[in-house]
């Protein structure tokens, strides 16, 4: 029934299975094992490092500062990406736990999914710190390092707006808001709410544009208000990462121009990234709120430590993070992660 | 010479074998698992486990579906949709209804949207691909419009069971697989599945009736995605609109990679338990030798299009093995 003979159809068959095969044995042989203890005897600690996603920016710099920050302190670090899917991020952390890890830095997808993931490290009895996105009301206790949206929001729409005053006229403005299920968004939009109060003579907002963190919908949305109000001087997206899509709908509607040029559009974000750097240096961006990346990731390893060594740490600690605008660029830029992404 | 065609005349067999998957799988563990001993560890099998378990449950429906030589894009937006609905029917605004009234709900809800699309497949004549994607799209901004973007948490102990106790989850995912498997092989309306699977004109002229047997397998489908629901919503604690929108491609990769054939006709319910085993035991694998994830997409996305590869290679060299 079968031939002896090697076939096309053999060599086909047996080619993905070999190649499977070795692929398997390489990847097995190619794992670094963590160190089980230091040249000085004491325990080599690991920890486990769980990101929802990395398909922004920010996220792949909060990434990077934390193995920055870990591999400073000589801690090994197990590292695990989700895509955006909570089930697989459970699992995840679960496996860290398997391996026995000292602790756990997480970046959930969102503010409830991630409670059975604090509970099964509280089980375990391993701390765990959540970077950047903290967790909705429960009894399984963490740790959250956040940036403190709503006041670096205030304070950067604050600028802002001083900026619309020497203008001497009234402004339009425009919101692009983030996903309002993400605690952080909503920090943005109330921070941006608090800056306008009082300033009612000088700003009216005609268009408040839902993203839910998405580029496509938010320059749909941005195009759409400035259709329907192209009067619109003064915009704020509550994440920088939005900038290309409203960049683009200024271009097609004519109205990307410098601080000096006439008819310039007030504008200004949140989070430090690259493209915001570069708009700032640039000159047509006024402001941006930048999150101190490497502030959040020496507290999460800090944090961590604390809580491994029984001290007490606070459920919230706040990255007052800082604006930049025009007037402190030079000054400021250093700290800027986006910069520093950019000068690599 | 004798040996070596020994050899090669049993490779061709166990390639052609229904246990190939099966066997890689075996052979992955066996490559990784003196690397990493965690990965045979009691915790970690039962962490495989109630992680693939939802994907085993989507994946039997969308077996069902391609037997008939279809496609169901729409189950992640049904898994959605149940989830927040369900939730909304158990929490105080909704009414509060018991656990067991709401998984109901779901479940029929589930195979409601199976069976439309089944109705629009089969009356309108459209592909399977373009119906179940547009009932993706509007089933998934339906769920999102219903909760505004907002998870529902807070949900019964008695629904999170559901998904968290691994005996309950298990029971369930083990008597729909065999319901399943019962279906395919010890039934007529199995055997008429795979008759419109390989031609439907064909099917047809012999007497069966396609048009059911195409609303029944969405119908399945559907079912199969409110179910998985059931599980993810209680593992997770929470409903979510978004709940398994990236599970699209390892369902549906996990049912090819099995050996269920992507041009219909061909399909087993225990294909597809190892297509799901091997595709969660390589993303557990990878990710406990610490690879990137950019290094784990990419090799399962190496290793779908090689069962891809494969099937087609197994169609055009008329390659039998058993349905």
């Amino acid at each position: 029934m079968h031939s002896t003979h090697s076939s096309p159809l053999h060599r086909w068959l047996a080619l993905p299975l070999v190649l499977f095969a070795a692929a398997a044995f390489l990847m097995g042989c190619s794992k670094s094992e963590p160190p089980q203890s230091t040249p000085g005897g004491t325990k080599q600690l690991t920890v486990g490092v769980a990101f929802e996603t990395l398909q922004t920016e920010y996220w792949v710099a909060g990434f990077e500062a934390i193995k920055a920050e870990l591999k400073q302190r000589n801690i090994t670090m197990l590292d695990a990406v989700a895509d955006q899917d909570a089930s697989r991020q459970l699992q995840q952390v679960k496996t860290f736990i398997t391996r026995g890890v000292d602790g756990i830095i997480l970046v959930p997808k969102d503010a409830k999914t991630c409670i059975p993931m604090i509970r099964a490290a509280n089980e375990a009895k391993i701390p765990i710190v959540l970077f950047n996105r903290p967790a909705d009301k429960t009894d399984a206790v963490s740790t959250a390092v956040v940036a403190d949206n709503r006041t670096l929001t205030r304070d950067t729409v604050g600028y802002m707006i001083e900026q619309a005053r020497k203008t001497n006229s009234k402004h339009k403005a425009m919101i692009v808001l983030g996903d309002l299920g993400d605690i952080n968004a909503i920090g943005r939009r109330d921070g941006f709410e608090d800056a306008l109060k009082g300033s009612e003579s000088i700003i009216e907002v005609v268009a408040r544009v839902p993203s839910e963190w998405n580029q496509e919908k938010a320059q749909a949305g941005v195009v759409n208000a400035l259709q329907a109000n192209p009067d619109i001087s003064f915009i704020f997206t509550s994440s920088d990462f939005l900038l290309p899509s409203i960049t683009s709908a200024l271009k097609a509607a004519g109205r990307y121009k410098r601080i000096n040029e006439p008819g310039h559009v007030i504008l200004g974000g949140f989070d430090g990234d690259r493209t915001a750097y570069q708009m700032l240096k640039d000159g047509y961006m006024d402001a941006t709120g930048v999150q101190d990346v490497y502030f959040e990731a020496q507290q999460s390893v800090q944090a961590l430590l604390d809580r491994q060594a029984g001290q007490p740490v606070r459920e919230v600690i706040l990255d007052p993070g800082f604006v930049i605008h025009q007037g402190n660029l030079k000054e400021k830029a250093a700290r800027m992660w986006g910069a520093n992404i950019r000068s690599k | 010479m004798k040996p070596l065609s020994k050899a090669n005349n049993l490779l061709l067999r166990w390639t052609q074998s229904e246990y190939l998957v099966l066997g890689l799988t075996i052979l992955l563990v066996l490559a990784v698992a003196p690397f990493t001993p965690e990965l045979i560890s009691t915790g970690n099998l039962r962490n495989i486990l109630s992680y693939m378990l939802p994907l085993f449950i989507i994946a039997t429906g969308m077996t069902l579906v391609m037997i008939t030589g279809g496609i169901d894009l729409s189950v992640t937006s049904i898994i959605a949709l149940t989830s927040v609905i369900g939730a909304r029917l158990m929490s105080h605004d909704g009414g509060g209804l018991p656990s067991s009234g709401a998984v109901l709900v779901m479940l029929t809800l589930g195979a409601s949207v199976g069976a439309l699309n089944g109705a629009a497949i089969t009356m309108l004549q459209l592909p399977a691909f373009i119906v179940t994607l547009a009932s993706m799209m509007f089933v998934s901004g339906f769920a999102v419009w219903l909760t505004q973007s907002k998870n529902i948490y807070g949900l019964p102990e008695s629904f999170l069971a559901l998904g968290q106790r691994l005996p309950i989850a298990l029971a369930l995912t083990a008597a729909l697989a065999l319901a399943a498997h019962l279906i395919l092989h010890r039934t007529v309306a199995g055997r008429w599945l795979y008759a419109v699977g390989i031609n439907p004109t064909a099917a047809h002229i012999s007497g069966a009736p396609v048009r059911t047997i195409t609303v029944s397998a969405y119908v399945a489908s559907g079912f199969c995605a409110a179910l998985a629901s059931v599980l993810l919503t209680g593992r997770l604690e929470t409903a979510s609109p978004v709940l398994g929108r990236e599970l699209l491609l390892d369902i549906i990769g996990a049912t090819a990679l099995g050996g269920t054939s992507l041009f219909g006709g061909r399909g087993k319910i225990a294909w597809t338990l190892f297509g799901v085993l091997f595709l969660t035991v390589l993303d557990n694998a990878l990710n406990l030798l610490n690879l990137s994830q950019f290094s784990i997409t990419l090799t399962k996305g190496l290793v779908i299009l090689l069962a891809a590869v494969l099937d087609a290679l197994r169609v055009r060299f008329h390659i039998h093995t058993p349905a």
